[in-house]
Parts: structure tokens; C-alpha cells; sequence
């Protein structure tokens, strides 16, 4: 089910919540916590049922095995070693997102170098496979270190399930929330979180639905279109897929933290306004923010462990390596390393700087961050790597200029081998393709993002009204489906 | 037992700034150098002078230089 469906916002969110406050006022926390349960596995199974035995699966496999880590008794060796059974969990988890991920990579990567035709298997990627494998591989290393106390299936199965997290982040960490569970038994409906929450919810649809879905129909069009786009097409059709994911997936995450709220459940900021960066260190610190924790503490410190003395150029290098493979887990194909070798490299460098004390106008800092991010965006987006090198080659002016008909008396812009005529037709643009694609750029600058305009909302009716617009506004234009960008990782 | 003072030559070696002075609550807001990414290579770098190891889900909840030293020390007891 979609945050961004009449029967998720009208049916789904409020009959959970109604029967979660019924169960709790009766104090039937038990019960209010199964429900929960069973309504995120519902909302999992509304979009295929076939999948359910698998995160089913996938939970009871790793809950068993971080409760025979956690109780393992050193002093009473078994026959197998805490080792081998931590080893055991992290590689059937890694080979569950290997089958249904990478397999079809791996196999054409095969045939490629090899020369066979090994037929592809054409697997369907189980919703949230990449975000539920990851949490659960944290969870299994922390049982592996000490560090699961707490030991209850059902806080654990919510943990991993809770339905506004479940498809696409912020990516949780079991200490955060299994306590918040646990301490569940006491809590009634709270007015203030419910407005709160609602507020964040709408805004975040109103992000999804009135901005993402109107730049990605320019960006899909420039992207998936097979004639060569000239140097303006090209460079809007780039800079909209930017905006496009930037308000598709930290407006998803508004609505995951917003529902939250309302749950009385406290989920983990994913965006402060990445686009204001004026580094590439900065905007990892701003972009998916759940994921740059995730990385530095269970990718970029493993490695930097095991490449023994720390040395400056060491860390520079397991970095790199931590961009890599994060690149990887976003999506089987070369685009999506080259996307991770890029961002280790433009951290990399960003360090290197910083080292050196080097100065950095702000200014020249942001131009050069955004610029490059929207490059590797190119890479994120394209269908494949020669899809990716026409659009860069269309974004350097390979494919020429070409400018709107009314500039046609211009001599002078003729000279300079300037052609004239539909300028935006290859991407299905209009003038309103320019206006608001430059309209975006002081809006993700300077504006406030919707955390810090939640953070000033008061009970006033100022504020109701503003709910209330940017709720119908919303819903109005949510007649056409379309799925959050990050479904597809 | 550890001490500050046993732990300022690694802190002065991570964040490369000889002036680095320690207290109990000196914090990542007091080191211009140490962000989430030096943290870690922080931690690490205490790992390896100690030889104690520490969980890599507690790592980012050390605050400052106190709970480090704490739980150094309740590692080495």
C-alpha cells in the first residue's frame, strides 16, 4: 500500500490508529501491539502476499539466531562457536538480498566476460528486502558484541515491520525503538503528536505528490527518451530529476516520522536540507542521514578495523570502499557503483582538503557540491551506463543548442550555430518546466525544510488552515499512482 | 587505571592539533576536528593502544572524552 493512496490515508491509517488507542485505553497493550503487527504485515501484503512468507521468515531466522548470540555462554563451549554461528546469519541474509537483488546482475555481468547466454531469471524484488536485510545484519552484529538485552519477538517483529519505516527508512536501529515498545503500555492517544504528526504526514504528501510527480514527468521523459537531447532539455531534465527525488524521498520520510508521531513512536530524522550543503561531507550529513550512521558504524569501522593502524590515507580508503559497496546495495547495476565511486571520491577529496586547512568560500563550495551531486544523480537515474553517458553528453552540449522559437530573429545567436524551434518537446516540457525548476533552487537554498516548519507549528488556526490547504491540495492531485523512488532499493 | 592525561597524545594524533587539551566533558563541539567520520577512527585508535574492543553499536553513543575513559576502564577491569 502507498502513503499516497485514498485507501492508505482514508481507510488504513485511521482504523489502525483507532483500534491501536481502543486496545491501549484498555490497557490491552498485548493486544494494541499485535494489532500493530498485523496491520504493517496487512499493509506489506496489500501490495504482493506472496512475499510475507519471506519477511516472516526472515524475522523468526534472525531473532533465533540473535538469541542463541545473545545467550551464548562462553564458558560452556558448544560445538558450534559464537563465531560461526554469527558468520552463519550475516551470510544467509547476504545471500537473500544476493538472490532476489543481484542474481540477474551477476548472471549478465557473467555473460558479458565470459561469453555465455545464461538465460536471466527475471526475479521481482521483494518490497524493502535491501532496508529489512540491513537493519536485521545491525541487529545480528549487536547480539554478536553484547550489546541485545532486550529479548522479545513481538517488540522485535514490530521493530522490523512497523508499517511507516517498513518499505523505504529511515533505516532504525533495534536500540532505538524496541525500548520504545516495550515502554508502550501507558500511552493514550496525545493530541499535540496527533496534529504534529498529521501536519508532517500532509506536508510530506504535499511534497510527494504537488512536486516530486510534476518534475519527474520532465525527468522521465528526458531520461527514458531515445533522441538525442540538446544542451537546455538536457541540463532541465537533469536538474529535475535532482529536485524530483530530493522531495520524493524526504517527503516519503516526513510522512514515515509523521505517522510515527502519531503512533506516539519516535522515528529518526532523514533530511535536514541536503541541498543547502557546501561540501560533500556536509551533505552526507544532510542526505539520508539514517544511512550515513548506518554506514560509518557498519561498513566504513569494520573496514577501517581491519586495515589494522590508522593512518589518514587508510581512512580515506575504507571510505571509498564504504561508498562503494553502499553504492551497490542501492541498486544491481554498474550506474549504481559508479554513483557510490563517485560520492567516496568527492568525500575523499572533501577530506583531503579539510586536512590541508585549504580555504572554501561558501559560495564556490555549494556550486561545485551541487553540481557534482547532480551529476552522479545522472548516473543514479539513467537505465543504464550508455544511457547515462547520452544524457551527460546532451548536458555538455554534444548534441548542440537549441532555443525557443520567439529568439529566431536573433541574428547574432544564429551565428553562433544556435538552432531554433520546440526547444523542450523531447522532454514533454513547457515554459513551467523552466520557471519551476528555477523556482526549486530558492526553495531547497533557503527555505525552511518541513521539520523545521513542523518544529514552529502552534494549536492556532492560522496554522489548521495551512494543514487543511496543504492536505486538500494534496489530495487532489493524488489521482495518478505513483511509487516512492526508494521502493525500487 | 586509564587517565586523561594517558589518553591526550591519541586524541592529539587523530585530530592532528598539538594543542589538544582534555577534560572530562570535553565534547566533539570543543575539537573542530572531530565529526561522526573522526570519531570513529578515534575509537578505533583507542581500541588499538588498549587492546580492549569495543561493540560497534556503542561507539557512536560515546559522547565525550568521560564516557570514553568509563568505559575503557571498565573494559580493562
Amino acid at each position: 500500500m502507498l502513503f499516497n493512496s485514498f485507501e492508505f490515508i482514508l481507510a488504513f491509517l485511521p482504523a489502525t490508529l483507532l483500534v491501536y488507542f481502543v486496545l491501549l485505553r484498555q490497557r490491552l497493550t498485548m493486544a494494541a501491539k499485535s494489532w500493530l503487527l498485523f496491520a504493517s504485515l496487512f499493509f506489506y501484503s496489500w501490495w504482493n502476499v506472496r512475499y510475507l512468507p519471506l519477511i516472516l521468515g526472515s524475522i523468526l531466522f534472525n531473532y533465533t539466531i540473535g538469541g542463541l548470540l545473545a545467550e551464548y555462554d562462553a564458558d560452556r563451549p558448544k560445538a558450534v562457536s559464537k563465531r560461526a554461528i554469527f558468520v552463519t546469519g550475516v551470510i544467509a541474509n547476504i545471500l537473500l538480498l544476493c538472490w532476489f537483488k543481484y542474481m540477474d546482475f551477476f548472471i549478465a555481468t557473467a555473460n558479458g566476460l565470459l561469453g555465455t547466454h545464461l538465460p536471466l531469471l527475471k526475479i521481482v524484488l521483494p518490497l524493502g528486502i535491501s532496508f529489512f536485510t540491513i537493519t536485521q545484519i545491525a541487529f545480528l552484529v549487536d547480539a554478536y558484541e553484547g550489546l541485545v538485552e532486550e529479548r522479545n519477538l513481538l517488540n522485535y517483529a514490530l521493530f522490523v515491520t512497523f508499517f511507516p519505516h517498513l518499505l523505504a527508512g529511515p533505516i532504525l536501529h533495534h536500540k532505538d525503538m524496541m525500548p520504545q515498545f516495550e515502554r508502550l503500555r501507558n500511552k493514550v492517544v496525545t493530541w499535540k503528536n496527533l496534529y504534529l504528526g498529521l501536519m508532517l504526514f500532509f506536508l510530506g504528501l504535499f511534497k510527494k505528490v504537488v512536486v516530486a510527480d510534476t518534475f519527474s514527468q520532465w525527468a522521465s521523459a528526458g531520461f527514458d527518451t531515445t533522441q538525442p537531447l540538446t544542451l537546455v532539455p538536457a541540463w532541465l531534465a537533469a536538474l529535475s530529476y535532482t529536485f524530483q527525488l530530493y522531495f520524493d524521498f524526504s517527503g516519503y520520510s516526513d510522512m514515515a516520522v509523521g505517522i510515527g508521531w502519531m503512533f506516539n513512536v519516535s522515528l529518526p530524522i532523514n533530511f535536514n536540507s541536503p541541498y543547502k550543503a557546501t561540501g560533500m561531507i556536509d551533505f552526507w550529513k544532510r542526505w539520508h542521514i539514517t544511512l550515513t550512521t548506518f554506514v560509518t558504524t557498519y561498513l566504513y569501522t569494520p573496514i577501517l578495523r581491519a586495515f589494522g593502524r590508522i593512518t589518514f590515507s587508510r581512512s580515506l580508503g575504507a571510505i571509498f570502499l564504504a561508498m562503494l559497496i553502499s553504492g551497490f546495495w542501492h541498486g544491481a547495476g554498474w550506474t549504481f557503483i559508479i554513483w557510490g565511486g563517485m560520492h567516496g571520491l568527492g568525500l575523499v577529496v572533501n577530506h583531503a582538503w579539510k586536512k590541508r586547512k585549504l580555504p572554501m568560500p561558501g559560495l564556490l563550495g555549494w556550486l561545485i557540491t551541487f553540481n557534482f551531486v547532480n551529476l552522479s544523480f545522472v548516473f543514479f537515474r539513467a537505465k543504464s551506463l550508455d544511457n547515462a553517458l547520452r544524457m551527460l553528453g546532451g548536458m555538455a552540449g554534444m548534441n548542440g543548442v537549441m532555443l525557443h522559437r520567439s529568439l529566431a530573429t536573433s541574428k547574432l545567436l544564429a551565428k553562433m550555430g544556435i538552432t531554433f524551434g520546440g526547444w523542450l518537446d523531447a522532454i514533454k516540457g513547457s515554459d513551467r518546466t523552466w520557471i519551476m525548476v528555477l523556482c526549486a533552487f530558492p526553495i531547497v537554498v533557503f527555505w525552511k525544510n518541513s521539520l523545521e516548519i513542523v518544529s514552529r507549528v502552534r494549536p492556532a488556526w492560522s496554522w489548521f488552515a495551512l494543514l487543511l490547504i496543504v492536505a486538500y491540495w494534496s489530495l487532489l492531485d493524488m489521482s495518478k499512482v505513483s511509487e516512492f523512488l526508494y521502493f525500487q532499493f | 587505571m586509564t587517565t586523561l592525561e594517558t589518553l591526550e597524545p591519541i586524541f592529539r594524533e587523530v585530530f592532528d592539533d598539538k594543542s589538544i587539551t582534555l577534560r572530562r566533558e570535553t565534547t566533539a563541539d570543543d575539537i573542530e576536528e572531530w565529526d561522526s567520520l573522526t570519531h570513529m577512527n578515534l575509537v578505533v585508535a583507542l581500541e588499538l593502544k588498549f587492546k580492549v574492543k569495543f561493540a560497534l553499536g556503542e561507539m557512536q553513543k560515546l559522547k565525550n572524552v568521560g564516557e570514553m575513559l568509563d568505559l575503557i576502564n571498565k573494559k580493562l577491569a
